[in-house]
């Protein structure tokens, strides 16, 4: 779709709770040429430096709401679609985050838009590094 | 001899720049005002604020963009998002108050006719015709490739049309119906992406042959799968993909054999003989050269078609050649949509 400019070049850093890393984060547009409603999201992969996290582990940011995968498929409100080529924040939950230095993520958007045969499969790679 | 046929711009044409963030909806409008339509055809799940809501705010920067730009709506693009739950389809009750969602906000902001997919059951639009009947929108089955006009699928509409004498439903043809050429911006990025020459030129010369001897057409079934399964055997599907198979071809080159299955050709008679039905048309372009030409579609033959037939109605660019080059390259979309409007001008006029 629009992989090379899917992720936010300064959206990646370390997540934070009460001074501890919990896990890392990034900013992303959905792969798909029009705005949708969250529930049709089936899956968001992550994999950095070839390490894949586990579904569990995603949540998935958006207008201050925060939700889990299996979540997110029941969120219909308008005000929380995620529009067509706006950010929205996934957090990957990992105890001390990603060291300091490089790193290459690539992560994967399965979307089940309601009028195609089949589910949509997009990835996306990029280098990063973590300050 | 003059020529009532309008030419508009569906803003999905740029949706590179609109994702990138260097055209907003304004910067759409005027671009396509810019390049010579005077009609503007919207996604709103694309580019509205606040979908499904119109605010009296948008309504009124909507209308004002009209004005300022000297433009008027002409089609509104629906989706029917009827698997909105993961664990079943909506009821038909449910497409329905959908639907009618969709021609309520194209009503509301001045769309004439209504895009809706050739996924809709039947039962729905059947169900969604007082509404456009009373909205006065015409809500149109789009018309794209692999499916045609005259032919099997088209006729389950017919019928409808027919038996129910309705005002409010038609086709709208999209010109990847009338590709002679497979587009050559595909071509390139199959070849990018590791296809081999040996390999294009088989699929080339068997779509150069179903252009020629001209493609069986696709039946009308509930099951879509299943129609066409049917409409790509008939048409050389398993015989081409052996082919390639034998020439040692590469996951690119099954890629290309399969994609070229998604352009169709079809006679620009097919217009003539539906045009009391056409209310709106997807002038879908993928590469427009320096030289006006679209190099897949001889936009020429086809206009002439519409204009044989007394077409009054919009031909409205939908470019979307920046799937096939964004991988490697800056896509252009107002330049391509420019150029688009240029030829069409020129073969509307000439």
């Amino acid at each position: 779709m629009f992989a090379r400019n899917m992720f936010k070049p300064d959206g990646f850093r370390n997540t934070y709770a009460d001074g501890q890393a919990v896990g890392f984060q990034f900013d992303c547009k959905v792969q798909y040429y029009r705005g949708i409603t969250l529930s049709i999201v089936r899956d968001i992969k992550v994999e950095v430096d070839g390490v894949e996290y586990p579904r569990e582990n995603i949540r998935f940011s958006i207008k201050g709401e925060t939700f889990t995968l299996d979540e997110m498929r029941t969120v219909i409100d308008h005000e929380l679609r995620w529009e067509f080529g706006k950010w929205a924040t996934v957090i990957v939950l990992k105890e001390g985050g990603l060291e300091q230095g490089k790193h290459h993520i690539k992560s994967t958007q399965i979307i089940a838009p309601s009028y195609m045969p089949h589910i949509l499969e997009h990835a996306g790679d990029y280098d990063f590094e973590i300050a | 001899m003059n020529y009532n046929i309008k030419r508009s711009v569906s803003l999905y044409s740029y949706q590179e720049e609109y994702y990138l963030g260097k055209l907003d909806l304004e910067g759409c409008i005027r671009e396509a005002a810019k390049a010579g339509a005077t009609g503007i055809e919207l996604l709103a799940e694309q580019m509205m604020p606040n979908f499904p809501y119109v605010t009296p705010e948008f309504k009124e920067q909507w209308f004002g963009w009209m004005d300022k730009y000297g433009t008027e709506p002409t089609c509104y693009d629906a989706f029917l998002e009827n698997k909105i739950y993961d664990n079943r389809t909506l009821t038909l009750r449910e497409q329905v108050r959908m639907m009618e969602r969709d021609i309520k906000i194209a009503g509301e902001l001045g769309f004439k006719t209504l895009r809706t997919l050739c996924s809709t059951p039947m039962d729905v639009i059947k169900g969604s015709l007082d509404c456009a009947a009373k909205e006065d929108v015409k809500i149109c089955i789009e018309v794209h490739s692999p499916f045609s006009l005259n032919s099997g699928w088209a006729d389950g509409y017919m019928d409808m049309i027919l038996g129910t004498g309705t005002k409010h439903f038609g086709f709208m043809p999209d010109f990847g119906i009338f590709c002679k050429k497979i587009p050559d911006v595909l071509t390139a990025k199959a070849l990018r992406q590791g296809a081999s020459p040996e390999c294009v030129k088989i699929v080339n010369d068997a779509f150069a042959n179903r252009v020629e001897k001209g493609f069986t057409k696709i039946k009308y079934d509930t099951n879509l799968g299943r129609a066409h399964g049917e409409y790509v055997k008939a048409n050389g599907m398993p015989e081409l993909m052996e082919a390639i198979e034998k020439a040692g071809g590469n996951a690119a080159d099954m890629n290309y054999a399969r994609a070229s299955f998604n352009y169709t050709w079809c006679d620009p008679q097919d217009i003539i003989d539906n045009i009391q039905y056409i209310y709106h048309t997807h002038a879908k372009c993928y590469n427009t050269n320096a030289e006006y030409e679209e190099t897949s579609i001889p936009l020429k033959e086809v206009i002439a078609a519409y204009k044989k037939a007394g077409y009054t109605g919009y031909l409205s660019t939908e470019y979307e050649g920046n799937s096939l080059l964004n991988d490697a390259f800056e896509v252009d979309s107002i330049e391509q949509v420019r150029r688009h409007q240029e030829a069409m001008r020129r073969a509307i006029e000439d």
